[in-house]
């Protein structure tokens, strides 16, 4: 516990919206080791994108947050603006999808990574600037003639390397990766989750995965944690959650992800009906009761908390 | 919401006109034949007293505000109608045709308006109809430009794709598909219109180029100015009429405003 | 395979070039009743382009599409219907969910009592009970509904083949199955063929007879899905397998580099520069060579199986055009 680098305890956020509050994330607790990595796995809804924001405290102003968010020693939740400037890329960095609006369309891309590099003192001169970013790119496979390109001169894959390079450009201990492989293609996906398993090595850095997809979560993260309705539903070793899930809602889930030479999944697709709840309209009870093939009465009153489900595997489910 | 209050307090004086005022109030032979005296105050002459030739200010208030909503609405009307149309072919069609049409509204972007429709007004001769004219056939290019703008972004959307994989024509397209989603744009564009047609409107008359045998208010702003009206101080001739047309502009400005806002969120909205 | 059954849609020699680009550059392809086929390609591939042309959305510069034996012209046949990847984006948000699913019926001047086909359709599509469901508006329901209303609209016109771009990228995945699964029974219900557009092997898996390849405009590799997926010939294909990560006991090949530009294919077989089978030195001298200089050509029409590399062909001693 005491050598988690990233604690999160009973962290709720509440959005405030014309239609009132609605709750993101509603009561999630994990630890994240040095050096580990952590997959969350959500569909629309589930809160993972505003749990990866709270980390950093970059949600929108007038967001209700509470709980507590530490990370490497300090209460990322009760900083103040020059503390929290102090930790933002250089304790934690974010990777975001490499659309193209995630970069700025008239800056070239050498200018945007070394950005925070200057911005935060990593390095003291302009010029240092430049041959840091130079190397950075040589780090995740582009050429250094690209660190003068605009965005949009870019392909989707080297977006997203240059994403990545941003995020590096402190030396930051934990890489928090949102859907960065969404919306690439299988091969370049590949590329990009070598590279990361690169990295990390590298730079012993401590990575949050992000995604929908869970069956990437089982190669990149060696733990995994399912979110639904803003809560975590089940976590544990990522092979075994996606093999053999405790809870309904991963079963389901895991089912849109079919093993490729599994006779049982072949010409039988299978998935869950219904639709992944809204925050703004939680169900009483279990909020997948109204989905789940196993659902009892009790489902419909109390909402289970996690319960253990194996050797170091916690599920949220009264079945467990 | 203030301005739909204002402008329904000006449309019930516009059409209850004949209730408020008699309009025989406007000829300088029966003003006369009144009695009326010359220059009076409202103090002397309420509601808002008279002009230099004896006719009440406020017949040609009531009277005037007839024509200036009218022409400014027929105007905005016309506008709109060769804007919108020409905007969306150009948009749909494409190619040579909108380079065409573009070319076309460039030139009368570039052309100074008023001296463009001084000509206008002084080759067509001055009457009501020719100034909801001049007005339609000189503004038309912006409504053309913004409507063909919003027709090129519907055009790229996925429902438009679909419309043809089902086998739509363009006229189907056009009307089931298109015009829906820009008929937003169009009405909020349509509403700020009609402020510029009535104040063109009052320019061109106060230059002269007005109807002489209507009341509007910008003739009353001329007249007001040309027979000396400020130097007499004689306030009650030219301050209605002018307030009038702010209030009016002000009135379509709110509505226009608020339209735009609820007509924007709605065409960018993707879910 | 299918014997004495004839095609119900012929793709042959079809281009479509943009300028220079050579988004489908030679293709050949056929789809029967009854069946399901997966268009297997990364982006860059021409696959969206190929089935954009099928569906009358986009005109070829050469080759020739047929529909049960005879040249499409210009015009859509209502015979094919597309479901699109985005069902937000494909459905008019100022339009019912009922006049969206009689779109086709009208612009066609359908006879017939267009609610009950407009109900059934909806039925079918499994948005049940249909009134519920018509007067509303796209912005009402979730996206795996308004997907099922896509599949409604294309279903009221009763095709013989539907064209699926990435029928379910856009959806949450605990739903895709479910969509699936529809577009299956759907299949066994009707008869209806599907040419699905994916680079999700997993939905190949998961629903498709047939599957083929795609690489920069060419087929490169068809065969039966079980077949091709679990021993595949191409080294494309068997790279594509390798990284996908629900696949396992297979050695991940990642290739380097991207997709090349559409206006700059590569000279011999236009997968030579990134090919693993080449870069690996195993080949004979000869074989590589011809790597290299000679195209191996698209796999031909009539080929249910076949794949286009030269040392796959010399090893079956098929040419893709037998």
């Amino acid at each position: 516990m005491s050598d988690a680098l990233l604690s999160v305890r009973d962290l709720h956020v509440t959005y405030h919206t014309k239609g009132g509050p609605v709750p993101a994330v509603r009561g999630v607790s994990f630890d994240l080791e040095k050096g580990g990595s952590l997959g969350l796995a959500g569909e629309s809804g589930s809160g993972k994108s505003t749990l990866a924001g709270s980390i950093l405290r970059l949600l929108p102003y007038g967001t209700d947050i509470e709980g507590q968010v530490v990370l490497d020693g300090r209460d990322v939740l009760s900083l103040n603006p020059g503390g929290l400037r102090a930790v933002r890329w250089t304790a934690g960095a974010i990777v975001f999808q490499g659309a193209l609006h995630a970069l700025n369309p008239v800056l070239t891309v050498g200018d945007q990574i070394s950005e925070p590099m200057l911005v935060h003192k990593t390095v003291r001169t302009e010029k240092q600037a430049r041959s840091r970013t130079v190397s950075l790119l040589g780090r995740v496979g582009l050429p250094d003639n690209r660190a003068d390109s605009y965005p949009h001169q870019l392909s989707g894959g080297q977006r997203q390397r240059v994403l990545i390079a941003m995020a590096l450009a402190c030396d930051p201990l934990l890489l928090i990766a949102d859907e960065p492989t969404t919306a690439l293609d299988l091969m370049v996906q590949a590329q990009v989750l070598a590279l990361l398993a690169d990295l990390k090595r590298e730079h012993d850095l401590t990575l949050v995965f992000i995604t929908h997809d869970l069956s990437v979560l089982t190669y990149a993260c060696k733990r995994l944690a399912v979110m639904y309705a803003g809560r975590i539903v089940e976590e544990g070793p990522s092979w075994e959650v996606f093999e053999d899930a405790s809870h309904p809602y991963t079963r389901g889930l895991a089912a849109a992800f079919p093993t490729i030479g599994d006779l049982s999944s072949r010409l039988a697709p299978s998935g869950l009906g219904g639709d992944p709840p809204t925050p703004a309209n939680l169900p009483v009870g279990c909020p997948f009761h109204p989905r789940c093939p196993l659902a009892q009465d009790a489902c419909m009153t109390a909402e289970p908390g996690l319960r253990p489900s194996g050797t170091e595997r916690r599920a949220a489910c009264i079945l467990v | 919401m203030i301005g739909l209050g204002i402008l329904f307090v000006f449309v019930f004086i516009a059409l209850a006109a004949p209730l408020l005022a008699d309009i025989r109030e406007l000829n300088p032979v029966f003003a006369r034949a009144q009695g009326n005296p010359q220059w009076a105050p409202p103090s002397e002459f309420p509601p808002l007293g008279t002009d230099y030739i004896r006719r009440s200010v406020w017949a040609q208030f009531v009277w005037g505000s007839r024509v200036s909503l009218f022409v400014g609405l027929a105007a905005t009307v016309l506008t709109i109608f060769i804007g919108s149309v020409i905007g969306i072919v150009s948009g749909y069609i494409g190619g040579k045709t909108d380079g065409g049409l573009m070319r076309v509204s460039e030139w009368f972007l570039v052309i100074p308006f008023l001296p463009l429709a001084i000509v206008l007004a002084s080759i067509l001769g001055r009457s009501i109809w020719n100034i909801i004219f001049v007005i339609g056939v000189t503004s038309w290019p912006s409504t053309a430009r913004l409507v063909r703008a919003q027709v090129l972004t519907v055009k790229q959307r996925l429902f438009v794709d679909r419309a043809r994989s089902l086998g739509g024509t363009g006229w189907h397209i056009v009307s089931r598909h298109i015009l829906p989603n820009v008929s937003g744009l169009i009405l909020a564009n349509a509403t700020l219109a009609v402020p510029i047609s009535i104040l063109t409107e009052t320019t061109l008359s106060f230059l002269g180029l007005g109807d002489p045998s209507s009341a509007s208010w910008g003739k009353t702003l001329e007249e007001a100015f040309v027979n000396g009206a400020m130097i007499r101080n004689a306030w009650w001739y030219f301050l209605p009429a002018g307030i009038g047309i702010l209030v009016v502009v002000l009135a379509f400005t709110l509505i226009g405003r608020t339209l735009e806002e609820i007509a924007n969120p709605r065409l960018s909205r993707e879910r | 395979m299918h014997p004495g059954v004839s095609p119900l849609v012929e793709v042959e020699d079809l281009y479509v070039h943009f300028g220079a680009a050579r988004a489908v550059d030679g293709a050949y392809l056929q789809v029967f009743p009854g069946e399901v086929l997966a268009l297997v390609g990364e982006s860059g591939s021409g696959k969206t382009t190929l089935i954009r042309a099928v569906q009358g959305l986009q005109k070829p510069t050469s080759g020739e599409i047929r529909l049960e034996g005879k040249t499409q012209a210009d015009h859509h046949d209502p015979r094919v219907q597309m479901v699109f990847q985005d069902p937000t984006g494909a459905l008019n948000p100022r339009q019912t969910i009922y006049d969206i699913v009689a779109e086709g019926l009208r612009v066609r001047r359908e006879r017939g009592d267009e609610q009950d086909m407009v109900k059934e359709a909806l039925s079918r599509a499994g948005l049940r009970p249909p009134e519920v469901f018509m007067p509303l508006y796209p912005h009402e329901i979730s996206g795996g509904q308004r997907q099922r209303v896509v599949i409604a609209g294309a279903m009221v016109m009763q095709p013989r083949l539907l064209l699926a771009d990435e029928p379910v990228a856009s959806l949450d995945a605990s739903i895709r199955g479910e969509i699936l699964g529809l577009m299956r029974t759907l299949v066994d219900q009707t008869g209806l063929a599907i040419l699905a557009v994916t680079h999700d092997l997993g939905l190949a898996w998961n629903i498709a007879d047939r599957v083929a390849v795609m690489y920069l405009g060419r087929i490169v590799e068809t065969g039966q899905t079980e077949e091709l997926l679990n021993a595949p010939q191409h080294p494309y294909t068997k790279a594509l397998l390798s990284v996908v990560p629900e696949t396992k006991e297979m050695e991940q090949q990642i290739l380097r580099g991207e997709i090349p530009d559409p206006t700059r294919i590569p000279a011999g077989c236009r997968f030579h520069p990134r090919c693993p089978l080449l870069q690996s030195g195993t080949l004979s001298e000869a074989t590589a060579s011809r790597c290299v200089a000679d195209d191996p050509g698209p796999v031909a029409l009539d080929s249910l199986t076949a794949t286009a590399c030269w040392p796959v062909m010399a090893v079956t001693g098929r040419t893709p055009d037998a």
